[in-house]
């Protein structure tokens, strides 16, 4: 079975307000999906959903074919969807190291093992010299690089990247898209939130657009930027 | 058990000066009674231990999990009844009844946990409170069962035999100190275990963020009840010691709002989120407070000769400042927010850091 | 009030009003720390020590000057205002970024400090302020009415409607209220919100020292009178929504029922317990107040 993910009709209500509306698609085994649309389209409140945060209001999400819908955040991450946060959200009196065991701690019980796991990311994401700096103390391109490192130290089939790129320069962005890319060569599928759509269209195999709280499009990068509604949409938004 | 074997390799990474030190002065502490022969020093002792195991025991939910509960006068108390009413009134002894104030004390941590983990921040610290009050309340009301505000007193302690061999019959302070010691050194244990294993980190990671960590796999309500039972059943051992060494409780000493506060205090002077943190705080408070009971710092005033003994400002000190320990505490609490919110040994270490860097 | 020759019916009604006349001191105090809250975003734990406070200030200016405790209000409100205010710039002002744990033991400690402090200067001993209506009452449609109470209701719903007004239709009092309502955005338009948080303590205080006043006549004074208080004070800002004063008078007001009835259909020795089970109960279930919302 090749479809890892599957929202179907997830609508979620705070008060009378819809901030996601009759949303379903499906991610496939290995892609990157990119979720574009404009600020406020309910991207984040998605992932949300998703992950438990909070439950949908209606509909249904599958992950490797079974129901997790409203399941807690730590049993989903557990069952192999981890996500990233818009603000990043450090353990700010740990070091970096121990940021990252806390991960690994979700897959083993031993510390020492958990050591190894945590140093491994720290490699992937090229920060094992600063394993022991107290993370509050690090700039923002380092603490996403961080929170990368952390999450895919629980070893998730699918990972949700949101704004991973937000308040980065160029330079610190071109590391993290070579990270990426560098997951989904180790098999992860990924969903990534972003705004720059230079980036998106490098990165995404497919691409979802919301707006409002609806879906407004979804299919290739190509079909996307060739999309009428999804250029009226952003119209105002200004292009990277 | 690949625990254990862990253990046993961070012990073997510890720098064997740290070792050596931590077991000379055990073995010194276990000597102590021994070699000193005045009762009072082996109170002030038994006192010491007496705040190591309340704030360390505090320490676990407060400290590394981040749950600042002002209520933990609910499980001191939980033990000191439990104990109490079971050797005065049924003729159950202490050391039977300090197990079923253990349980009674997480009894009461699931209950109050329940309702009061669901909140944050100031929250949880009021429900701590309102629901030791609804505790002390109810133990002052159900006069048939507590003795109300008259309290409890104890008769006679009997004596610890094993099969036909007498170990002690209290009459001493040493049996004291002994469980006090062991309590101390128990807590201390437990407190180096969290923090080297998989449920420090968990702690601590709750009490860094608990949403990041719940979306890292952490169950932050199973984790923070369980750092709770942890605390609340170290609690209750302190507070079935105190009812059983001091001879008498009521709910206005073991359940009350200033025992909480004492306890918290205990741990924030020193260090909180530390292992030693609360053995500091002990040595800070139980001297100075044990200094005002004693009248030993009017005294030292009076034969410094800064106050005259007959003098308004002399009678007054000598009158008053022997029961001042609560203001002074209200005091120590302000400065330590104030000016050393990381405690003496955060303070410490930050100085450390600091000259350190200015070396480097 | 012979409670066993009235009807049940009377005796439900004669609790009902006494419950509402201390509710409106009860407000009093829950107004004062729900502005503290608002403004300052602090838990104030030493609340029910500053109105202990204010009583003891009425006790002296009566045993002392022989001025009638309703009477030392206009002079126990300017002086608890400056105490207030002295209290915010020397201590409260240096936690104002500290974690939300530090700022309730920073006040708790305070709290410490004031009740020890006068239990040092006066004794733990209660003391009683009686004057010739203290143990006053009077008769309406058959139900006899505290006059100390319904002297001290009158008195608050005047303060209450004198701070509202204030609140509404003064520039400071809704240079308050902008600082209450959005910190950065009051500062960004010219309000200096320190003095803000300075004048807002003030407030609190005044207003907690005023009910202090205002029960000296019917309470025994004792230094350990404020730590129930600051509970019910909470139990009342939770139920009104922090930050809420129409909240926290309806709150006060309703704590105040509560309590009445609880002393006569449960037990005195249980009523307090019920209020703290209320409040427990508002703070799973209705966190943001009964009124829904935490806004000044």
């Amino acid at each position: 079975m090749n479809t890892i993910l599957e929202l179907r009709h997830v609508s979620k209500f705070f008060g009378g307000l819809a901030a996601n509306s009759d949303i379903s698609f499906a991610l496939e085994k290995g892609m990157i999906k990119g979720l574009i649309g404009p600020n406020g389209a309910g991207k984040t409140t998605l992932f949300n959903c998703m992950t438990g945060y909070y439950p949908p209001s209606r509909g249904e999400i599958l992950f490797k074919g079974t129901s997790i819908t409203g399941l807690r955040p730590d049993r989903v991450c557990r069952l192999g969807m981890a996500r990233t946060w818009q603000k990043v959200r450090p353990l700010v009196k740990m070091t970096v190291l121990d940021n990252v065991m806390v991960g690994a701690l979700c897959r083993v019980n031993s510390l020492v093992k958990a050591r190894e796991i945590a140093m491994e990311q720290l490699e992937v994401v090229g920060m094992a010299g600063k394993a022991r700096v107290i993370a509050g103390g690090l700039p923002i391109g380092e603490r996403k690089k961080l929170e990368v490192a952390r999450v895919l130290a629980t070893k998730p089939e699918l990972l949700l990247l949101d704004e991973v790129m937000g308040g980065l320069n160029p330079a610190e962005s071109e590391e993290i898209i070579r990270l990426i890319l560098e997951i989904k060569s180790r098999g992860i599928t990924q969903m990534v939130i972003e705004h720059d759509m230079k980036t998106i269209m490098r990165i995404s195999d497919r691409i979802v657009v919301l707006n409002s709280g609806e879906k407004l499009a979804e299919g290739a990068p190509a079909e996307i930027v060739a999309n009428q509604e999804v250029v009226d949409a952003y119209l105002g938004e200004s292009n990277a | 058990m690949s625990i254990i074997t862990e253990i046993i390799e961070t012990l073997k990474k510890t720098p064997p000066a740290r070792l050596l030190t931590f077991l000379a002065l055990t073995g010194a502490l276990f000597i102590f009674p021994q070699v000193v022969d005045s009762p009072y020093a082996l109170h002030i002792m038994i006192l010491v231990f007496l705040s190591v195991i309340m704030g360390g025991s505090w320490n676990i939910l407060g400290g590394y999990t981040g749950q600042y509960s002002v209520g933990h006068a609910a499980y001191f108390g939980s033990g000191a009844y439990a104990t109490m009413m079971l050797m005065q009134f049924r003729e159950i002894p202490p050391w039977f009844g300090m197990l079923a104030g253990v349980a009674a004390a997480i009894a009461a941590g699931l209950i109050i946990g329940s309702i009061c983990f669901r909140l944050r921040g100031p929250y949880f610290v009021l429900a701590s409170i309102a629901a030791t009050e609804i505790m002390r309340l109810s133990a002052l009301n159900l006069k048939d069962l507590t003795n109300g505000a008259e309290g409890i007193l104890a008769t006679e302690i009997p004596p610890l035999s094993i099969g036909s061999a007498l170990i002690t019959d209290f009459s001493t302070k040493a049996p004291f100190y002994y469980i006090g010691l062991v309590f101390a050194l128990a807590i201390i244990g437990v407190t180096w275990l969290v923090q080297h294993s998989k449920l420090g980190y968990c702690f601590q990671a709750i009490r860094e963020d608990q949403d990041a960590s719940h979306s890292l796999g952490i169950n932050p309500g199973m984790y923070k009840q369980l750092s709770l039972t942890i605390s609340a059943a170290f609690t209750s051992l302190a507070g079935s010691f105190y009812a059983v060494y001091i001879g008498f409780i009521d709910p206005t000493t073991v359940l009350s709002l200033d025992m909480s506060v004492q306890i918290v205090l205990i741990c924030i002077i020193g260090g909180i989120g530390t292992i030693f943190g609360p053995v500091v705080g002990a040595l800070v408070l139980v001297p100075l407070s044990e200094a005002l009971r004693s009248n030993l710092i009017t005294q030292t005033l009076i034969s410094a000769g800064l106050v005259s003994e007959e003098s308004p400002v002399g009678q007054f000190l000598k009158e008053n400042l022997a029961h001042a320990h609560v203001l002074i505490y209200g005091i120590l609490v302000v400065v330590v927010i104030l000016f050393m919110p990381e405690g003496v040994l955060g303070f410490l270490r930050k100085r450390l850091a600091e000259r350190r860097s200015k070396t480097a | 009030m012979d409670s066993s020759s009235l009807q049940p019916l009377l005796l439900f009604l004669q609790s009902l009003i006494s419950g509402i006349l201390v509710g409106g001191v009860y407000a009093l105090i829950g107004i004062g720390l729900t502005i503290i809250f608002g403004v300052m975003r602090i838990i104030n734990f030493a609340h029910g020590d500053i109105m202990m406070i204010g009583m003891y200030l009425t006790y002296n200016l009566f045993t002392l000057a022989g001025i009638d405790p309703f009477l030392s209000i206009v002079v126990c409100i300017p002086l608890m205002f400056l105490f207030g205010g002295l209290l915010q710039k020397v201590f409260i002002n240096r936690v104002l970024n500290a974690l939300p744990q530090n700022q309730i033991l920073l006040t708790i400690g305070l709290g410490l400090i004031m009740s020890n402090t006068m239990m040092l200067i006066y004794t733990s001993d209660y003391k009683i302020l009686t004057t010739e209506y203290s143990s006053g009452s009077f008769s309406l449609m058959g139900l006899s009415i505290s006059q100390p109470l319904a002297i001290s209701f009158v008195i608050t719903a005047v303060i209450t409607a004198l701070l509202y007004w204030f609140l509404m239709k003064t520039d400071m009092g809704q240079a308050i209220r902008a600082t209450a309502q959005d910190r950065q955005a009051a500062q960004l338009m010219g309000i200096n919100v320190k003095r803000m948080s300075i004048i807002a303590f003030g407030l609190g205080a005044a207003l907690a020292g005023t009910a202090g006043a205002l029960i000296a006549p019917t309470y025994y004074i004792f230094p350990q009178i404020g730590s129930s208080f600051t509970l019910k004070a909470f139990v009342i800002t939770v139920l009104g929504g922090m930050g809420s004063v129409i909240g926290a008078t309806l709150g006060g007001i309703l704590i105040g029922i509560a309590e009445s009835l609880g002393a006569v259909y449960i037990s005195s020795g249980w009523k307090e317990v019920l209020v703290y089970v209320i409040f427990l109960l508002a703070l799973l279930f209705k966190p943001s107040g009964l009124l829904g919302k935490s806004r000044m």
